[in-house]
């Protein structure tokens, strides 16, 4: 087996990436006249993101084989397609003050999407669970339905189609920096750490007759495998986290929010 | 709003009064933002002439090969006090000055959001500095470096009690910077005058304010380090050593996680400086705000994941380096974005050549030039080649000196007359600017030769090799150059403050809030503040008319209606800084206790986890004790929040009753901080958090006197709230070590 051949015979149809793509659509469809360009390659971006993840050799490999290949998986399902897929959702009017106050407040409070987000990366990584998601096909899928689902609750404070309820930029900027620390301090354990997180991935059952190719061809050996999988964690988690803080800032700055959230106009 | 009065204001005898406020006395006891600033700068120009006689002695020493002008033990110590007076004596507190002055000022407030806090921080600078300086007559001063790199630190290897007045100094010092920007994060969301909305900042301001986080965050770890260094030397530990089964890699991933953030820590403000300044003297607005404002923000992020580049030779594996070298050059691009903000806005500009924007240019090509030799040592295999050669002297000091110190003498020509009335001679000026180009590139530009042809760094002496005496010699020769400039600076500071010439409010046509009041300003800063309503209300005021001027006091009252409460600002901004300190200790104590493949076990046997759940359980019941008696308050009910707060102190001292019982029993049983790794990571972590339990404990009943005496109500609860969050955090901190130390190893 070698690379090439690998990349090419292990994609699969995988029943999450059809419920994706055809998310994708139904949600493409449903936003109709609000729909804009930008909208749509979020949508379509989002789609593909999970198809990568899940349907792809990264998938296969992320079963079982290699530590760091899950960790891109796990990264892509938490952290890439929910906030594009939020991104790609049409604007929704803010809730009037003249509603009911059961859909005023906040179904969950920001710290509550902050600690599910922040659970969904270092729960996964206990070394139980990180192993039982290997080994057991209901808990791998488990994981990834609630990797999606928890990324969606961390992201919608920042770009959730509900403009009104989104965070204020400075509350933003701390709740995605403190998310980033959290990454770090997990992603600095993972890659200086003595011992295996997932010791499933030491010696992978190799039913591809794969392992060869990535530990010799590729030159993963189970500590480098285990020192970038930290890495992931850690340095492109964080560059996710930065672009929002970015992209908060950015908008901060059309808008010219005053501390209360109410916007000012530039003088010209 | 209330305004904090100073103690000056409260006395009612009006020639003792006056008395107080011109005599020297007046400087002591002063909690005027303008004065505690003027103090930051003086002592920081002392310590800078102080760090730089030591800088000439070095380079008398390295002027000639095979130079015995001083011994290895005397360059050793002027080596390691040069590099800690520097940053920590100079730089740092030149910045903070700066910002002290300047901020309330830019920002339209009275004063920083709590003077008697921003004093402290001011004296316990010019202590820390006596504190370091003090070791020279105990037996030497500290010879390690200003890096303190471990085993050199460790007791066997620096015996004199030096290294240990490093330590508590830097300490000192570290506690002094933190709260000065807790500070400035209180004064920078609170007072801001009506219509200064952020996205409106001076750039100067924002990243003070972006460095301020920088600082609350970096410090605590350089502190968890320097008591870890501390227990090792003075309790005879072995964190950092080999022997016992330390590590002393450890510390220089712990100093250079402080150490990293700390290099933007000393540029960011400076940026800021240039950032101010250019703009003024190229008659055009600052060229991308956002993008100068926004990439602050991503290099303070990017900052804390650099450190590694630090330590590419320590042979960190090729992973590890690889990624390390992609982020440091990814750091790079926000500063890069910086220099062409700051060019563009050059570009075109109606530009005035005054010493202040000579300074500015000339900051920006030497930045340029130490910012490239910093992208060439992120590719790891270049830096394998350089490292501990002068090549990396040359590096920093374009950073340090060429950028910061550059931007710095560039902000002493700008804001000396709003400080003191009176214009710094040009004439003066430029001769000071000539000298200290010249001289500096003298000095450092052939070090970058030096370092390719290999000479080491950090070493007394160098053989006499091809070209090494006579680039060595032109550096000294560079660095007396300098050494004259600044001379010149200190004679045109003297001289102008006298007999300089009247600079009126704004002689440079600027157009930030500091340049709407008299130079220098009154003690209440403002009589009457113009209107904000864009980045340059000073231009919009001159190009609107001064018929919408409003009064000073209408303005400051409506600052305090903003979002942010400044007693919940500090105390989150103090609770994260406590959370970065303790994270530390905690990461050090998983590192030495994790279970590794072939060891016996557990290293925890002897713990008795149910008393520790009992004691466990007290001070959980204190914490809810604590939230009754806010509730109490709200309720106006001071009785019951008196009874619930007295509860909390109770429960409290169980905890720690329990704790000392437990720590009896352990040391009857022979185990002691020293015993072993387990025994020293234990006693470390748990012991500072029994130490923060204690100080809770000093501030409840702070608070519960409070409360008592009707000082601390319901229309008033901010000081009983500050210190419930700063509870509740112990707790909670508690809650991690409890389940990390005693529930693990039972699972």
């Amino acid at each position: 087996v070698n690379t090439a051949r690998l990349l090419a015979s292990t994609w699969s149809v995988d029943p999450l990436a059809i419920v994706a793509c055809a998310t994708a659509v139904v949600l493409a469809v449903w936003a109709g006249q609000r729909r804009t360009g930008s909208g749509l390659a979020c949508l379509l971006a989002a789609a593909a993101t999970i198809v990568l993840a899940v349907a792809s050799p990264l998938g296969v490999i992320a079963d079982g084989y290699l530590f760091s290949a899950h960790m891109l998986q796990h990264l892509l399902l938490l952290l890439v397609a929910p906030p594009l897929a939020l991104l790609g959702l049409p604007a929704m009017a803010s809730v009037p003050p003249t509603a009911p106050a059961r859909l005023r407040v906040r179904p969950i409070p920001t710290w509550g999407t902050w600690a599910l987000g922040v659970a969904a990366m270092w729960l996964w990584h206990a070394p139980t669970l990180c192993n039982a998601a290997s080994q057991s096909a209901f808990v791998h899928r488990t994981q990834e339905v609630s990797l999606l689902l928890l990324g969606t609750l961390f992201w919608i404070p920042i770009v959730g189609p509900r403009l009104g309820r989104r965070l204020r930029p400075l509350t933003g900027v701390v709740y995605l920096f403190t998310a980033c620390a959290a990454c770090t301090v997990l992603g600095i354990i993972v890659t200086f750490s003595p011992v295996e997180v997932c010791s499933v991935y030491l010696r992978p059952t190799d039913r591809l007759g794969i392992v060869p190719l990535l530990r010799d061809g590729w030159g993963l050996t189970p500590e480098r495998d285990q020192e970038l999988g930290g890495l992931l964690m850690w340095v492109p988690s964080c560059f996710v986290y930065l672009l929002g803080i970015l992209g908060l800032l950015s908008r901060w700055y059309r808008t010219a929010q005053d501390d209360a959230g109410v916007a000012h106009r530039e003088p010209a | 709003m209330t305004t904090t009065m100073s103690p000056l204001d409260a006395s009612p005898d009006a020639s003792a009064q006056a008395a107080l406020e011109t005599g020297p006395y007046s400087w002591v006891a002063t909690v005027d933002h303008k004065r505690i600033g003027i103090l930051y700068l003086l002592t920081s120009l002392f310590f800078f002439a102080v760090g730089g006689v030591e800088a000439l002695f070095l380079r008398l020493q390295l002027s000639r090969p095979d130079s015995h002008f001083l011994s290895p033990a005397v360059y050793n110590q002027i080596f390691t006090m040069h590099g800690t007076t520097m940053i920590f004596l100079v730089v740092m507190p030149t910045l903070v000055g700066f910002a002290n002055y300047l901020v309330p000022l830019m920002i339209g407030a009275r004063d920083m959001a709590f003077p008697r806090l921003n004093a402290l921080s001011y004296w316990l600078f010019p202590f820390g500095g006596l504190l370091l300086h003090f070791s020279v007559i105990t037996g030497g001063a500290p010879a390690a470096g200003w890096f303190g790199y471990a085993p050199l630190t460790e007791m066997p290897f620096s015996s004199t009690p030096g290294t240990d007045y490093w330590i508590v100094a830097l300490l000192v010092l570290g506690v002094g910077s933190v709260a000065s920007a807790i500070n400035m994060i209180a004064t920078v969301l609170t007072l801001r005058a009506p219509g200064l909305i952020i996205p409106r900042l001076p750039l100067f301001v924002w990243m003070t304010f972006v460095t301020s986080f920088l600082i609350v965050l970096a410090i605590p770890v350089l502190n968890a380090a320097l008591v870890m260094l501390l227990i090792d030397r003075r309790l005879e530990a072995h964190f950092f050593t080999h022997v016992g089964g330390g590590n002393p890699v450890l510390w220089q991933h712990f100093f250079w996680t402080f150490g990293h953030p700390e290099v933007y820590i000393m540029a960011l403000p400076a940026f800021g400086m240039i950032s101010e300044i250019i703009p003024v003297f190229s008659r055009k607005p600052i060229f991308g705000y956002e993008f100068v404002a926004g990439s602050t923000v991503a290099i303070a992020v990017l900052s804390f994941g650099v450190w590694a580049h630090h330590m590419f030779a320590v042979g960190l594996g090729r992973t590890a380096d690889l990624a390390f070298a992609a982020s440091s050059m990814l750091i790079a691009v926000p500063t890069g974005v910086k220099i062409f903000n700051w060019i563009a806005t050059m570009w075109g500009g109606a530009i005035r050549f005054t010493t202040a924007m000579l300074f500015a240019v000339a900051f920006l090509i030497e930045f340029v030039i130490g910012g490239l030799s910093g992208v060439t040592l992120a590719a790891a295999p270049i830096d394998w080649q350089v490292t501990d050669t002068y090549y990396i002297v040359a590096h920093f000091h374009y950073v340090l000196f060429g950028g910061t110190a550059f931007a710095v003498m560039a902000g002493i020509y700008y804001w000396f007359p709003k400080m003191s009335g009176r214009l710094l001679s040009e004439k003066l000026g430029r001769l000071h600017f000539w000298l200290v180009v010249v001289g500096f590139n003298l000095t450092f530009f052939v070090q970058h030769f030096l370092g390719l042809i290999g000479m080491p760094r950090r070493v007394f002496t160098y053989p006499d090799r091809p070209g090494w005496g006579a680039l060595n010699m032109s550096s000294t020769v560079g660095a007396f150059i300098m050494g004259l400039g600044m001379l010149v600076l200190v004679v045109n500071l003297v001289v102008s403050r006298r007999r300089g010439a009247p600079a009126g409010d704004n002689p440079w046509g600027a157009w930030t809030l500091e340049w709407a009041t008299t130079s220098p300003p009154p003690p209440h800063n403002f009589s009457e503040l113009p209107p904000v309503q864009g980045r340059r209300p000073l231009w919009d005021l001159a190009h609107a008319g001064p018929a919408n001027a409003r009064s000073a006091a209408g303005a400051i009252a409506g600052a305090a209606e903003g979002a942010f409460e400044k007693s919940a600002v500090a105390v989150w901004a103090f609770v994260a800084s406590e959370g970065g300190f303790f994270l530390i200790l905690i990461l050090a104590y998983l590192y030495f206790n994790a279970p590794r493949a072939g060891a016996d076990g557990g290293a925890a046997p002897t713990l008795d986890a149910r008393s520790a759940g009992l004691f466990t359980a007290c001070l959980l019941a204190s914490s809810f004790a604590a939230w009754r008696a806010e509730k109490a308050l709200a309720r106006a009910e001071r009785s019951g929040a008196v009874a619930w707060l007295a509860a909390t102190v109770l429960l409290g001292v169980l905890f720690l009753a329990g704790q000392a019982r437990e720590y009896v029993g352990l040391w009857q049983h022979g185990v002691t901080v020293s015993s072993d790794l387990f025994a020293t990571t234990f006693f470390t972590l748990t012991g500072f958090h029994g130490l923060h339990v204690a100080a809770g404990l000093v501030a409840l009943t702070v608070a519960l006197g409070l409360v008592r005496s009707g000082d601390c109500t319901r229309e008033r609860p901010g000081a009983l709230r500050a210190i419930g969050v700063y509870w509740h955090f112990v707790d909670a901190v508690w809650l991690v070590v409890f389940s990390l130390v005693y529930v693990r190893p039972l699972l």
